[in-house]
């Protein structure tokens, strides 16, 4: 009976810390999934800016409510409990300053909403989507760990 | 109070001689801008990759013309003229430990080590920045980014990291080293290279300097150019 207990108590225990670790690596995995995918929706877009693909308004809007979405979600993948525990770029100073950069979302969140509505040609597009992709390089720049 | 009195005369007090001519000092202080312009355009204008861009060809060109100008400019600004063999740098290095360093008209024999070193490193960083892109590929990218290897562009942008590293570091020491001239040893370096004149010394390299045209620093500034634009082009990267 103690034994069975004791086996009992040890798997609970082993369930709760293994579950804890998939979480944190849940999160982590999630955020770069959606940050991978706002990579991915930009692609076409960085490509008309550079003048190497031809103006396409879908591709912009799309790219636009991408962010917008993805802004409001990604808000809720920085736990504090998902600062290791996976393979990440983030670095620590996210959960020092997490109002600071939880803002940095909402502000991308809000350009990305701006731009969508005045974006409406080549010409509108150029003046409007650098604001937008200004906040990815004002995060990275502080909260991403440098590959290189 | 008596407002002090100005001697008509070129007393050895007030003689002012020539240090620099015009292309030198306008060079030097517009490396200034475009380096902390290199710096304000990353950090402020993230959304704005042109502006960066375009400050670094101007960087690069200007380091060019600084190559061609150190051999046909004014004759401080002449590489023979301030590149010291190691020995005497270090012989101006004890000099200077002990109390009693030389004074030079142009570069003292450190100094032109510091300026080589600071041409060098900007030039690699304008290179280095013509191969490197923003981590994600997405934001910004040098001319020449599309012909080299993934590899190759995450390594340019490395070094385009360090070297910008370096170079503030060297940018502090330069200027600690001509503040602690300027002020606290009292030889008016800094007002020379504004104004191009410094006091009359007896110094160890020549009395006067023997100033470079303009019209052959428009020369050289065309050359440069021409490289850096028409190489760029030529190579058929997109500016
Ligand atoms: C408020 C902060 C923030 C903003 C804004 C932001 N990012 Fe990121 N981004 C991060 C962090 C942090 C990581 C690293 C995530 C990790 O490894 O856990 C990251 C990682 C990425 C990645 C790599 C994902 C992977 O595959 O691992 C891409 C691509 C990316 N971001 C693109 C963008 C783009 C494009 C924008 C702008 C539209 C943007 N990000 C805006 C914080 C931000
Ligand atoms: C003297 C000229 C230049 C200076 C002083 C300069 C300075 C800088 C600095 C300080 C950074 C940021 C490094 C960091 O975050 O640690 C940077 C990044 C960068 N620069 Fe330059 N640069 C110069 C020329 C160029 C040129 C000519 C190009 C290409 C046309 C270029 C392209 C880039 C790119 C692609 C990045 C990477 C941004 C990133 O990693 O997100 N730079 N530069």
């Amino acid at each position: 009976m103690k034994l069975v207990f004791r086996t009992m108590l040890i798997t609970a225990a082993a369930a709760i810390a293994i579950s804890g670790a998939y979480a944190q690596s849940a999160a982590i995995a999630k955020r770069k999934d959606i940050l991978k995918g706002v990579g991915d929706a930009t692609k076409p877009v960085a490509a008309m800016l550079k003048g190497e693909a031809p103006f396409d308004n879908a591709k912009a809007q799309k790219a636009l409510a991408t962010y917008a979405s993805a802004a409001k979600e990604l808000k809720g993948l920085f736990p504090a409990d998902s600062k290791t525990g996976g393979d990440t770029a983030a670095l620590p100073k996210i959960w020092d300053e997490k109002a600071k950069f939880d803002a940095i979302f909402d502000k991308l969140a809000a350009d990305a909403t701006a731009a969508a509505g005045a974006i409406k040609d080549e010409a509108s597009l150029k003046a409007n989507f650098g604001k937008v992709l200004g906040n990815c390089k004002a995060c990275h720049d502080d909260y991403r760990a440098k590959k290189s | 109070m008596n407002a002090p009195v100005e001697k008509p005369s070129a007393s050895a007090a007030g003689a002012r001689t020539l240090a620099w001519d015009g292309p030198t000092r306008l060079f030097k202080w517009s490396l200034v801008l475009l380096v902390f312009d290199g710096w304000l355009s990353n950090t402020v204008g993230g959304a704005y990759p042109a502006w960066h861009k375009w400050n670094g060809y101007l960087a690069l060109t200007l380091i060019l013309f600084r190559v061609l100008w150190g051999f046909v400019g004014g004759s401080t600004a002449r590489f023979t003229n301030f590149i010291a063999l190691p020995g005497r740098a270090f012989a101006y290095l004890r000099a200077t430990l002990a109390g009693r360093p030389q004074k030079y008209l142009g570069h003292n024999p450190l100094g032109g080590w510091m300026v080589m070193a600071l041409l060098g490193l900007v030039g690699l960083q304008a290179v280095s920045g013509l191969f490197a892109a923003d981590e994600d590929r997405l934001v910004i990218d040098g001319p020449f980014v599309k012909f080299v290897s993934d590899a190759t562009v995450s390594f340019a942008a490395k070094w385009h990291h360090r070297i910008f590293d370096a170079i503030e570091i060297l940018v502090l020491l330069h200027v600690a080293a001509n503040l602690f001239a300027t002020f606290v040893k009292r030889e008016p370096l800094i007002q020379g290279m504004a104004t191009g004149y410094k006091p009359v010394e007896p110094y160890a390299d020549e009395a006067r300097a023997r100033p470079g045209s303009w019209a052959a620093a428009a020369v050289c500034l065309a050359i440069a150019a021409a490289v850096v634009f028409g190489g760029i082009l030529a190579a058929g990267g997109r500016l």
